[in-house]
């Protein structure tokens, strides 16, 4: 996590902003009696400016009017109450306390673990530049798994297959039900057995399937391995779904589509 | 590090939400003012916050910052920059952060625009506005976060959805979130009087014109909506039923309920329990049409569970909602019980009958909204529920209504007599019954559009009388009542556009050669050939169609047929629109020997749909300023 001087300059000029209004309140308005006179008030001469272009007669008039009135006198509750005096220091505090302290710990919680370069947002980050921004962070956590699956996929992105796998498999011993990661390490293995999804890869897509059937990318890789055991109809079957799970505009349909023409083809052949 | 910086600022709107919820209840409960004051600064920093960070991720897309995973996904170098920017909200994390960021600016205009409003109730207002966005915050931010960022940033970005690369999604979300969000507003009314027990005139008083501002702009961005897939989508219709559109119909529905049931509590103090259920009732289909918008459930039963935690965390906000509202309402109903009397005949009958047409046109939308989903996730079948069903339940309850919006402010409050109003309006009733025949002897035999011209000179007749009336008595024209006159107009102009553009339109798929010329509604259709066509975002064909009326040339129309980056292509519809007729031209596939597959639509009085539409946003605005909510209350 990152905390820099300008998220703290963030805190502070919100905790001395409601410092300010804690010390010079807000002038408060209105009462809620002031407020039901004035609109019953108001009421009264809508009535006169009805009577008086015979939207309704002396009669209805009357009884609106006492309505109003009975109205009115439900409402009053005067409840005027001397307002207790705060101590604003203590308020301030509290107030700084808990907004510091809520904000950072979810910040901890949800920001990034390293950011990208600056360089990143001007030109893009070179594959291998990435692999030496993740080999110096993963030197002082060895443990991050993200930052090992990311590793990982910019080893195979440069085709060092064997150093991915051996990346991958580091972050499986930390967390084994992370499905993206089951699915690029059978990829990563698959390549390394020149495409073939047998063995561990099979396994792996095996694993991330009983995680979540549901997972369109999960569908994708079990129809692969389902292809490559010469059960067509079983890969048909996975794709099929997993073109009905996704959105119509979803950018991997066509690799599916184009996956599942090939094996139709096959199968009329 | 700016994108960290609109991360955080989200962040601190999230906690500053809780500080809102927490801090004012104690001024309120302790009866310590200095804490229940902080609700506007509150209110006022979170907004500050929320407009930054979104402010921060529509530069992230301006800039082409693919570190961050939205952006990378939604946008690349190519797009156009004002598609860029209409991008932030063009997919899940984007929409929901112009959510909440609308959801701010409401609450933040609550505060400032409160002068008038007792302040135990504005800060009590606050703190409600102040809880739903805690729970929108909390959603975006633990499972639609859209500052999550790719630790190896791509060279290039995916596509926008080609559908969305349009200057419709610049304008209809924006409005129609403003509605929508905007119903927040006379909900945490409601919620606040009913949780102080203070259920008077004020709170009916302030709702009203914050209702009728949200129905404004919900209005509009319906209107926006049935517009842009009118020209974006190539087939010419304006309204398809489908469950998104019927998402955003439903609370419209319920608002339109509403303002006329608290214009009843208002001014004569009855309906008041149902005005309160009208108002939970209003702001929890909203959050209904977000969960079915929001949680996939749409896209199919299914995909609900692709990702379960956004579609349970909605759930359960909404079960919170409504549960936590009717909860509340039960509690408080003994408070609710006083209502002034109204005879059989009477106004107050009138708007009821508004209000129960109006709402059960609503259930018959839900219901037809909901079924195929419910049979769908019980294993029941996969059915569509489409237009045949929608206008054979929706347009039937729909006609007694329009009938009764004319007659129904000629009638007195609390009692009238059939006699006095008939008097009153029995020559109109000979007039519009003499132009409907004249219509049916020198317009058009087909018997919708008949009913329909009825209705249009029925109202039409009805309420310039009214209004010519209130001219001659020389008494003052209100802004609520020149509201009132537009908006019922804009429901007459609104009929017969869509009526007679739906029975008398003309649809022609044809095959055209080069050269071909095809006759519709008297108008001639030559068309010229096709040639190569390409923008940064697409390449395709353009096409070149040339219309003539009685040999003169009317226009020159420009039908496209592009091809995205994705590979989806898409139509671009040319037309040449006028208040009478639009002439519509989408371009097909090409076929053999250099012809090409063109629809040509004629489509009478489409414009009159829309301006029907604005016509009433534009009576809800002006309603919206009447004096009585502009005079200030000394204290």
């Amino acid at each position: 996590m990152i905390i820099s001087w300008q998220l703290l300059i963030m805190l502070i000029f919100s905790c001395l902003f409601f410092a300010w209004f804690l010390y010079r309140p807000v002038k408060s308005g209105l009462s809620d009696d002031e407020s039901n006179i004035a609109i019953n008030k108001q009421r009264q001469e809508e009535l006169a400016f009805d009577i008086n272009q015979g939207l309704i007669d002396d009669e209805q008039f009357q009884v609106a009017e006492s309505e109003i009135i009975n109205t009115l006198a439900n409402e009053l509750k005067d409840k005027s109450s001397h307002s207790i005096e705060i101590k604003p220091m203590n308020w301030s505090i509290a107030i700084f306390i808990l907004l510091s302290a809520l904000s950072i710990a979810i910040y901890f919680q949800l920001s990034p673990k390293f950011l990208p370069s600056n360089q990143v947002l001007s030109e893009p980050m070179s594959m291998s530049e990435s692999i030496e921004k993740l080999q110096t962070f993963l030197e002082e956590n060895p443990d991050d798994f993200q930052a090992l699956k990311m590793m990982g996929l910019a080893q195979i992105g440069i085709g060092n297959v064997d150093d991915s796998i051996e990346t991958f498999e580091r972050a499986y011993q930390i967390n084994s039900s992370d499905i993206d990661l089951l699915l690029q390490y059978a990829s990563a293995i698959a390549a390394k057995q020149e495409g073939q999804f047998d063995g561990k890869s099979k396994e792996l897509i095996e694993e991330a399937f009983n995680l979540d059937p549901q997972s369109e990318q999960v569908l994708y890789f079990s129809g692969i391995v389902a292809a490559h055991e010469g059960d067509l109809k079983g890969a048909i079957e996975l794709w099929e779904k997993a073109l009905y799970l996704m959105p119509p505009d979803h950018p991997d349909r066509n690799i599916i589509e184009e996956a599942l023409d090939t094996v139709m083809n096959l199968q009329v052949k | 590090m700016l994108i960290e910086v609109g991360h955080f600022a989200l962040i601190l709107a999230l906690v500053i939400s809780v500080i809102l919820m927490v801090v004012p209840s104690i001024g309120l409960y302790q009866n310590k003012t200095s804490l229940s004051q902080l609700a506007k600064p509150l209110v006022w920093a979170q907004g500050f916050w929320i407009t930054v960070a979104f402010f921060v991720l529509m530069s992230a897309f301006l800039t082409n910052d693919f570190s961050v995973k939205y952006v990378a996904e939604n946008s690349n170098t190519q797009l156009p920059i004002l598609y860029k920017a209409s991008a932030v909200w063009g997919s899940h994390e984007g929409s929901l952060l112009l959510w909440v960021f609308v959801l701010s600016l409401w609450t933040v205009a609550v505060s400032i625009f409160s002068k008038r409003i007792p302040s135990n109730l504005i800060n009590q207002t606050l703190i409600v506005l102040g809880a739903i966005s805690f729970g929108f915050l909390l959603f975006l931010l633990f499972t639609s976060n859209p500052f999550e960022r790719l630790m190896i940033p791509p060279v290039e970005g995916r596509e926008l959805n080609p559908l969305l690369q349009d200057f419709g999604l610049a304008v209809h979300p924006p409005m129609l979130y403003m509605g929508y969000v905007g119903l927040a507003v006379p909900f945490a009314f409601v919620l606040s009087a009913l949780i102080r027990g203070q259920l008077d005139s004020t709170w009916i008083r302030w709702t009203r014109p914050w209702t009728l501002i949200s129905w404004s702009f919900l209005t509009i961005g319906i209107t926006l909506g049935s517009w842009w897939a009118y020209y974006e989508l190539g087939w010419g219709g304006w309204w398809f039923w489908d469950p998104v559109e019927n998402a955003s119909f439903m609370p419209w529905l319920v608002a339109t309920a509403l303002i006329h049931s608290l214009s009843v509590s208002e001014k004569r103090g009855a309906f008041k329990q149902w005005t309160v259920l009208l108002a939970i009732g209003g702001f929890s289909l909203s959050l209904l049409g977000t969960f079915l918008v929001r949680s996939g459930v749409l896209t199919s039963v299914h995909a609900f569970a692709t990702d379960p935690t956004r579609g349970l965390f909605i759930l359960i906000f909404l079960f919170v909602v409504i549960g936590g509202s009717l909860v509340l309402y039960t509690w408080r109903s003994s408070l609710l019980q006083q209502s002034n009397p109204f005879s059989m005949l009477s106004r107050e009958t009138g708007l009821l009958i508004n209000n129960i047409l109006l709402v059960t046109a609503m259930l018959s939308v839900l219901l037809g909204t909901l079924y195929p989903l419910i049979l769908d996730s019980l294993n029941l079948g996969k059915i569509s529920v489409g237009a045949p069903y929608f206008n054979a339940v929706f347009v039937p309850i729909m006609i007694p209504g329009v009938i009764a919006l004319a007659v129904f402010p000629y009638v007195r409050w609390k009692k009238d007599s059939v006699s006095r109003v008939f008097n009153l309006l029995k020559f109109d009733w000979i007039c519009v019954v003499l132009l409907t025949l004249l219509s049916w002897i020198f317009i058009t035999k087909n018997i919708f559009v008949i009913v329909a011209i009825g209705l249009f000179i029925w109202v039409v007749n009805h309420v310039m009388v009214l209004f010519l009336k209130r001219l001659k008595a020389k008494s003052k024209v209100t802004m609520a009542f020149l509201g009132m006159v537009i908006a019922h107009l804009g429901i007459a102009v609104f009929v017969l556009g869509a009526t007679v553009t739906t029975q008398l339109g003309i649809e022609k798929d044809i095959k055209m050669t080069i050269g071909e010329t095809q006759t519709i509604a008297g108008y001639d259709f030559v068309f010229n050939g096709v040639s190569p066509h390409a923008k940064d975002n697409y390449s395709g064909f353009i096409g070149d169609i040339s219309v003539f009326k009685n040999n003169k040339k009317v226009t020159q129309l420009n039908p496209e047929k592009r091809l995205y980056q994705t590979g989806m292509p898409m139509t671009e519809a040319s037309i040449d629109p006028s208040i009478a007729r639009d002439l519509y031209v989408a371009l097909g596939e090409s076929l053999e020997g250099g012809a090409w597959s063109v629809r040509i639509y004629y489509k009478p009085l489409v414009r009159w749909i829309w301006l029907g539409g604005l016509m009433i946003a534009l009576g809800a605005l002006l309603a919206a300023v009447d004096r009585r909510y502009l005079v200030r209350v000394k204290s």
